[in-house]
């Protein structure tokens, strides 16, 4: 699919020695667009150093797996992209049980940050120089020294209650008064808790604490799911974006898997992703609109964005989970004779959609609360490792459907829209450029669907030990799968970097030195999505107590569901 | 005389009540409109009466103890009556005797005083800030409504609502009193706390600001203020700035008034409904403008026009 030059591979590897003196332990190629690089742990960090900063490779996600059973070490391993080179870089070290310690990168990459807190708190190794000692993953009442992420640690254990936990947050400067926001907060849609230091309306600092929706999704990925149970849980990390997860999924294991997805099922991917941005950018214009009080906004966008959903309900049967990725393909096709509906539907979104643009982007009082604020620099942008629109708006021309093609975008190519000032506006424009974007490459992918099967027949099992590393590039940036396959028919790990993981940690930097009343919509401006960042069971809050229901229970409930309100 | 006290005392009941029954209804009109604009059905007009009734049965909860704080709601109520007994509502103002234009801008800032200091008295981080930002638009509004009054009451030669009233029924519209009016009219969508302007309590922000903490009957009375400020503010406007047709008749007057009352608040609606909310720097910055441009209507004032 991608050339990769054979120059940029040995231009990596001559880094990579040059920096690792003699710590290289093997160099691997297991795809065209992927280097693995197995490094002795001492050298992580100058590596790392030579890769981002020579290289330009960008930062993408740190993954901690417990290989005891396999290696007898702990691997950490750091995912890099150089996107003009359509290469994946996998920089990984073992790290042997008697010295849980590595090397931090964050000194290095800034945006490693989250990354880092996220491994030492999943299997317990410690990165050493990390800035941030706090837990970042795991619940504040979590016993020390339980690591869930090791394979040794049952997936449904259950730690021993504590009360009266307060989660470990900073101290204002002094002067400075805090101003709470969150855990549950007007304008946020899922918990999160954000302490800002206030002096008057100034923004000084903040300190946050999020993964309140941790799920355990990839613990149950990689010890109760299958290959094929997983893109159903996949969707399902996020209520927004649920098709980019379980494509990425079964694009990273069809990759390790070296399966061929036939080219009709590619296409009929990209159409399903391209009218999940088309719906998640119209409500997200609408909820930028809430939170700056502008609810003629809100309920028009979401008016135009209600057709796309009934049509996404035609084709899957679901308004949002359509239950149509599997490994090798997808499990329903896309009838031809929708094609025309569709077209009409979309001609009347863009007709509507451009209506209510053209009346937004003249609107003085909107550009005054937009222009100018909650601005990321370039530099920053860059540093932080931001995907998506925040990180386009900031001039960083990076996208997934270019940099790292896959589904049908190779053929169906994307025009990225930029812009510079990397304000709270420019994050307007860059979506509202790419929905009308979306909607075009539809069409376009539409009138070029060839014909064909939808799904590959996969003859044998998925052997073990491969790495698949996938993106997609969804509304709010990047998501990245990374699957090492299993032998018990599942991944023996399966990590998942949801796009709002990196654009979560540029946020302190954006509202320092803006007021309170800018906060709610330069946090908006970043389209946050919790659950997909922290991949997080119905527990009753009022009982404490966590009901779980039954197959035949859930199943009476939906159809009761169905009988009484679904019909449209 | 006591004929004289006896019908003034019946004509300060009937604006009060009249204010205190009506101000649901008009609410109920606006949020109707709100929801048409929205492409929404809507709730029933009669919605705040259910809102107001519902409110007023629930369990009232203080954070903070003492009586000031607990009868705080009920003097930002009271004072809105006051107000409503002090401006003429189709006929001249009732309780004029005991107060000119002078008292009637003390009461006018009373209510915005007295939900400042419930913020202030509330504990929490967001009313303070809402009570702050109370505080700034209070500041940079109440000139604006103090300049286009003096305006009315220079050309009137009189302090004396119900003297500037009659004398712009006898004299007609004047450039000077349609600037004022202009003024006026921008003005009121602050006080009223509507957007662009409803920067004190900002539900996004700060979470309703200096009412967050307010719940139950203690909220009943004070969305009841609010919404009887609405109606008495702008029965204000429309009897200083467009008094006119006046048929002598008080009934047929207070049916024309009520009319333009709606249209008036049809108009705070709409600008309510197009606009997203202003920063407080941006929306003083507005008022600074705003209160400049005003002293123009003075200008014209002096000069006759």
């Amino acid at each position: 699919m991608n050339t990769i030059e054979q120059a940029i591979l040995t231009r990596v590897k001559e880094v990579v020695a040059a920096r690792s003196d003699g710590a290289l332990l093997s160099a691997t190629q297991p795809h065209a667009d992927t280097l693995h690089l197995l490094i002795d742990k001492r050298a992580m960090r100058p590596v790392v150093d030579g890769l981002v900063n020579e290289l330009q490779a960008r930062f993408m996600t740190s993954v901690g797996t417990d290989k005891r059973p396999v290696t007898g070490d702990f691997g950490i391993l750091h995912l890099f992209s150089l996107d003009r080179d359509h290469l994946y870089v996998l920089l990984e070290s073992p790290v042997s049980e008697s010295d849980l310690r590595i090397d931090s990168i964050t000194p290095v990459v800034p945006g490693a940050d989250w990354g880092e807190r996220e491994f030492r708190d999943a299997v317990g190794v410690h990165p050493e120089g990390h800035p941030d000692p706090r837990r970042l993953l795991l619940a504040d009442d979590w016993p020390e020294g339980v690591y869930p992420l090791r394979r040794d640690f049952p997936y449904n254990y259950h730690p021993p209650p504590a009360a009266h936990v307060r989660p470990e947050m900073r101290e204002p400067p002094a002067g400075a008064s805090v101003v709470p926001m969150g855990p549950f907060f007007p304008v946020l849609e899922e918990p999160a808790y954000w302490r800002l230091f206030v002096e008057g309306e100034t923004i000084v600092g903040c300190d946050s604490r999020v993964f309140y929706n941790h799920r355990g999704i990839e613990k149950l990925g990689d010890s109760v799911l299958t290959y094929n149970e997983i893109p159903y849980l996949a969707e399902r990390i996020c209520g927004i974006c649920g098709f980019i997860h379980s494509t990425c999924y079964c694009q990273a294991v069809e990759k390790a898997a070296g399966i061929e997805v036939p080219r009709r099922a590619r296409y009929i991917r990209t159409i399903m992703l391209e009218l999940e941005r088309i719906h998640s950018h119209l409500l997200w214009l609408g909820i930028a609109g809430h939170i700056i009080g502008f609810e003629t906004l809100l309920m028009q966008t979401w008016r135009i964005r209600e057709p796309v959903m009934w049509l996404c309900e035609e084709i899957s049967g679901n308004r949002k989970a359509y239950g149509m990725n599997t490994v090798g393909g997808l499990r329903r096709d896309l009838p031809n004779q929708l094609k025309p509906k569709l077209l009409e539907v979309l001609a009347n979104v863009e007709k509507e959609a451009r209506a209510v643009l053209n009346a937004i982007v003249g609107d003085t009082t909107l550009h005054a609360r937009t222009k100018g604020v909650g601005v990321l620099t370039n530099e920053w942008a860059k540093k932080i490792c931001a995907v998506g629109p925040p990180a386009r708006a900031s001039g960083v021309a990076i996208d997934a459907r270019i940099d790292h093609p896959y589904a049908a975008y190779d053929e169906v190519p994307p025009q990225i829209a930029t812009q510079e000032a990397g304000d709270t506006w420019a994050r307007v424009l860059v979506r509202v450029g790419e929905l009308l974007e979306s909607i075009r490459l539809v069409r376009e992918a539409l009138s070029a669907i060839p014909d064909g099967p939808v799904c590959a027949e996969i003859k044998e099992g998925i052997p073990p030990g491969r790495v698949g590393v996938s993106v997609v590039e969804a509304p709010r940036g990047e998501a990245v799968h990374f699957v090492l396959t299993g032998g018990d028919n599942r991944p023996y790990r399966w990590r998942v970097r949801a796009p709002t993981y990196p654009n979560l940690q540029a946020l302190p930097a954006m509202i320092l030195n803006e007021t309170i009343a800018d906060v709610p919509i330069t946090l908006g401006s970043l389209d946050p999505c919790f659950s997909c960042t922290e991949r997080l069971e119905t527990l009753d809050r009022k009982t404490n107590e966590v009901r779980i229901y039954s197959h035949a229970e859930l199943l009476e409930i939906s159809r009761r569901k169905a009988r009484c309100g679904g019909a449209r | 005389m006591t004929a004289w006290l006896g019908r003034s005392f019946l004509l300060c009941l009937l604006n009060v009540v009249l204010a205190l029954f009506l101000s649901p209804l008009c609410e109920g009109i606006m949020r109707k409109l709100r929801a048409a604009i929205h492409s929404r059905m809507g709730p029933p007009i009669t919605q705040p009466y259910w809102d107001l009734l519902k409110l007023l049965g629930k369990e009232d909860l203080r954070s903070t103890r003492g009586g000031v704080y607990a009868s705080l709601p009920a003097l930002t109520l009271g004072s809105l009556l006051l107000l409503a007994a002090l401006i003429p509502m189709g006929t001249a103002p009732p309780l004029a005797f005991a107060g000119d234009m002078i008292v009637l801008l003390y009461v006018a800032a009373m209510s915005c005083i007295l939900i400042m200091l419930t913020g202030f008295a509330s504990a929490s981080p967001y009313a303070s800030i809402g009570s702050s930002r109370e505080m700034m638009m209070l500041l940079s509004v109440e000139p604006i409504l103090a300049i286009a009054l003096t305006v009315g009451a220079f050309k009137a030669r009189t302090l004396a609502l119900g003297g500037i009233v009659n004398w712009q029924v006898r004299n007609g519209p004047s450039i000077s009193m349609a600037i004022a009016g202009v003024a006026f009219f921008l003005a009121l969508q602050a006080v009223v706390g509507k957007l662009p302007f409803d920067i004190a309590e900002a539900d996004q922000e700060i979470m309703g600001g200096p009412l967050v903490e307010q719940s139950g009957p203690r909220l009943a009375l004070f969305r009841w203020a609010m919404w009887t400020k609405q109606l008495v503010l702008t029965l204000l406007l429309v009897e200083v700035f467009l008094p006119w047709p006046r048929f002598g008749i008080h009934l047929i007057d207070l049916v024309v008034t009520t009319l333009k009352v709606l249209v008036v608040l049809v108009l705070v609606t709409v600008i309510d409904v197009v606009n997203p909310r202003l920063r407080i720097d941006q929306a003083m910055g507005y008022f600074m403008r705003v209160g400049v441009s005003s002293l123009a209507a003075l200008a014209f004032a002096v000069i006759g026009k």
